[in-house]
């Protein structure tokens, strides 16, 4: 197998000529550099909105719950019970699988201090990691600048989508973002971009700015060449449910079988603003969720390469306890998160169920703040100095 | 065309470029004398004396609503678009927009969207203090940082927190007591949500004694902004914000901020006096600070449409631009307002600056999803539109940019375009992409679209 190194070189030397920048190749020339042997991958998934985590995992024995909910809450006989007091919302039956299996993690009430419910300032404080203060950069970002000082490596950490989202954004190294690596690839092969790529080393441009540019659009081409080389074809992997999400996570897998050396992959899903007629609509996300990430395991593990993937799902809030009066529910707080991996050292429910007699103003208190999740996820997993990348120290926790 | 690079430079920081039709030699005075011309946006009207206020929970009708917010942000954004590229008003515009950046501020109607960015555009270049002081007193302002809820049995520290932070001193020149006898003072500030207008209500503001930065008194919200503006340190942090946008975005040169912050200080925040000095002094134009900001994604847009006189066929077009770029206005993702520099650039955005020109000018067509940030109630994630075209009278700009060799006519649009010279590989790039076409309007076509396709062409 071509190793990535060698890859580079090869092309960005032999085949492509001047395209090469020397910045660039020093960053792969780096002992520091992402180790290729290196396997373990982090798979994040946004569910934007802001998901109603009380109607995902169902607190089915509590009448408060009934009481807050009277035409939205999940009634009792419909829900997955996997503990007595809580279970599954129907439409997650697959997920209830991998909770068999021993995959699945859930972490409830899940928050930070003094929460923010506008969607876009909070789902900054969960993709920049600081709800303190307004940050321009993400903390996948940060791990990025943090795990390989010198090297700009944009798909270290890929997007799969069309914009790159301000978590994976770091002040030297920037994430990628990409549909899939054919698509990526034929938009650079645009004759222009890439004649101009071609045309121009980062190294004859002596302004800062310039300079930056240039380096950015060089990888952006060799990324893409690389990524098409190594897993341009598609997978004959097995079947995904028709979505845009299974899409996404289709081609995730396609990426970790072709074993490209990314590190953390990111996909979102959308719609989960569910302030009026909640129910259809909320249904129908959990059920394209969880046979998504379903199929994604399946896929992976048929291949062998699920005990090298974590995959964490949060949203960037919960909803209010009460349902409103439009049938739906509006901004709350504190909400659940998932992690699915074969190593879970703890499984299912890793920590208290929601307290609904307990509340402010409605809205659930957060028991464990996001950052210990992240804490734990790259210290344990991506194997970083946490607070290289938190700024703070936050407790790990025992589940991986 | 003048094409003094000077002139250029000044026209990219104070403007968004140079336009074609901008005959007059631009010198400082006349562009001065220009900037009082003053165009409020009033588009979004008040219906039977009544402003209506998004609401959510008011099932009947929220679809109905919905729709009409969504065509008012579209209209609200579009038209100010349209306005940035006017000849008369480029100036007030650009400064409308760094304002609009730092005063940032987000609330779902756009009937106080637009008060506010009219005030901001009133007060652009006139007093600071005066445009704090509207700034303060501003319904949106006041819903977006809390401030209907600050109270004097509740106080909410938001607003108070703000103004100190990020529009007047900077972090470091208060105490969190300062935050929270601040917050008292402001108690009581609010507006009526009917009329849009500031009321002040006596019942909730706290008349107690205050102790705020060094003085005790039973201070009003007035009072606590006449102590910031009394504090030389708001004259530094606002000099300092003005040098990174409309200067360098490096760090800045101590010696003359200080001087020109020192100024502004005694001239009792004479903006107008403040832009003057900056465009008027001899630094401004060395080759340190020429060709090394990178253009926002407003600027970028706002360029290619002054540099070319298009206009859009679906004025819609310019949010699809601003959602792929990931800078929507009157949308800013915080109070702290949008990212720059580098920060703009990432591997996509790039791709997509890169390909924007011949989105809008060649007609090429783009499968780009720009991102659904999550709420179901932001109008703007469902505005879309696929006709992307702009008309743009190539022949008139044949006609003015045409020399007699082929060369020349490169040169010449190169320096209308970019803010520093590009490469000569870059050059033949752009002349075999318009030795395409041998009509004069398509050539130029070709040529304009090409530059602008150039990563030097991010550049200001």
């Amino acid at each position: 197998m071509t190793s990535r190194r060698n890859f580079l070189k090869q092309s960005l030397l032999g085949a492509t000529g001047s395209l090469l920048v020397p910045t660039f190749l020093k960053a792969f020339e780096n002992p520091n550099a992402f180790a290729e042997t290196h396997d373990k991958i982090l798979v994040v998934v946004q569910l934007s909105g802001g998901n109603d985590g009380l109607n995902t995992i169902v607190p089915y024995r509590n009448d408060l719950y009934y009481q807050h909910r009277p035409s939205l809450a999940v009634a009792a006989d419909k829900v997955l019970k996997v503990s007595d007091e809580l279970g599954f919302h129907p439409a997650l039956a697959p997920l209830q699988g991998l909770y068999d299996r021993g995959y699945l993690g859930v972490f409830n009430n899940v928050g930070y201090p003094n929460p923010d419910r506008s969607h876009f300032r909070s789902m900054d404080i969960w993709q920049t990691a600081s709800p303190e203060r307004y940050l321009q950069t993400g903390w996948i970002g940060r791990y990025l600048d943090a795990n390989c000082p010198g090297c700009s490596v944009a798909d270290q950490a890929i997007e799969l989508d069309d914009t790159l989202s301000l978590a994976l954004k770091g002040d030297n190294i920037k994430g990628l973002a990409m549909k899939d690596p054919r698509k990526l690839y034929n938009a650079v092969h645009h004759s222009f971009i890439h004649e101009v790529a071609q045309n121009n080393t980062a190294a004859t441009v002596n302004d800062p700015t310039l300079h930056y540019l240039y380096k950015t659009l060089a990888e952006t081409v060799s990324s893409a060449d690389f990524l098409y080389q190594k897993a341009g074809a598609p997978s004959s992997g097995p079947d995904y449910p028709q979505s845009d999400f299974s899409k996404k996570l289709k081609t995730v897998a396609q990426l970790i079988h072709a074993r490209v050396p990314t590190r953390v992959y990111y996909v979102s899903m959308a719609g989960f603003d569910t302030h009026v007629n909640q129910q259809a609509q909320h249904q129908r996300l959990l059920q394209l969720y969880s046979e998504g990430i379903t199929a994604f395991v399946e896929d992976l593990d048929k291949r062998d390469r699920m005990k090298d993937v974590l995959i964490m799902t949060f949203s960037e809030f919960g909803r209010r306890v009460a349902q409103n009066a439009s049938g739906g529910t509006d901004h709350g707080t504190a909400n659940n998160l998932f992690v699915v991996t074969k190593h879970l050292k703890q499984k299912g429910f890793l920590n208290n169920t929601p307290d609904l007699l307990k509340l402010d103003n409605g809205d659930l208190i957060h028991q464990l703040d996001f950052r210990s999740v992240y804490a734990t996820i790259l210290d344990r997993w991506l194997e970083v100095e946490p607070k290289k990348i938190l700024s703070d120290a936050y407790p790990t926790l025992d589940f991986i | 065309m003048n094409n003094d690079p000077k002139t250029r430079h000044f026209l990219n920081r104070a403007a968004f470029g140079p336009a074609p039709g901008l005959k007059t030699p631009v010198n400082t005075p006349t562009w001065i004398k220009s900037a009082s011309h003053h165009r409020p946006i009033d588009v979004i009207r008040k219906v039977d004396g009544t402003v209506m206020l998004p609401d959510q929970r008011q099932p009947k009708d929220a679809k109905a609503r919905r729709a009409r917010f969504l065509d008012e942000l579209t209209e609200l954004n579009t038209t100010w678009i349209s306005q940035m590229v006017l000849p008369e008003t480029l100036w007030r515009e650009k400064m409308t927009l760094f304002w609009h950046d730092h005063f940032a501020c987000r609330v779902r109607s756009a009937f106080l969207s637009q008060q506010l960015n009219n005030v901001v555009r009133r007060e652009a270049l006139g007093s600071f203090g005066d445009l704090l002081k509207a700034v303060s007193k501003d319904p949106a302002m006041l819903q977006f940082l809390n401030n209907q809820q600050n109270k004097k049995n509740s106080p909410n520290e938001n607003f108070a927190r703000e103004v100190l932070e990020l529009f007047t001193l900077g972090r470091g020149h208060y105490t969190e007591a300062d935050i929270r006898n601040g917050a008292r003072a402001f108690t009581g500030w609010a507006f009526n949500p009917k009329t849009a207008a500031f009321v002040f209500r006596p019942r909730a503001h706290d008349e107690g004694p205050k102790t705020f930065k060094g003085k005790t008194g039973n201070f009003s919200g007035d009072d606590i902004l006449h102590i910031i503006l009394d504090d030389r340190q708001t004259a530094q942090f606002i000099t300092e914000k003005i040098w990174r946008y409309f200067v360098h975005e490096g760090p800045p040169d101590e010696d003359i901020v200080a001087s020109l912050a020192k100024d502004f200080f005694h001239s009792d925040y004479n903006l107008h006096k403040l832009m003057a000095a900056v465009f008027s002094s001899s630094w401004f134009y060395e080759p340190r600070f020429v060709g090394h900001r990178i253009k926002s994604p407003v600027e970028l847009l706002a360029g290619m449409l002054t540099q070319t006189g298009g206009r859009f066929e679906d004025p819609r077009a310019a949010l699809f631009f601003q959602r792929a770029l990931s800078q929507i206005l009157f949308q800013p993702p915080n109070v702290g307002g949008w990212p720059t520099g580098t920060a703009w650039i990432d591997s996509s955005s790039l791709a997509f600056r890169m390909t924007m020109p011949a989105l809008i000018f060649k007609n090429l067509i783009t499968e780009y999803v720009p991102k659904d940030d999550g709420d179901a109630n932001n109008a703007t994630n469902k505005a879309a539109t696929r006709n992307l075209n702009c008309a743009v009278d190539w022949a008139s700009l044949a006609q003015q940019f045409t020399k007699a060799s082929t060369g020349e006519t490169l040169a010449v649009v190169e320096d209308f375009l970019l803010a520093t010279p590009t490469t000569a590989a870059n050059r033949k790039l752009v002349a075999t992409q318009a030795a395409r076409s041998t009509r004069d309007d398509e050539w130029m076509k070709q040529a304009f679209t090409a530059f602008m396709s150039l990563p030097e062409y991010q550049l200001s």
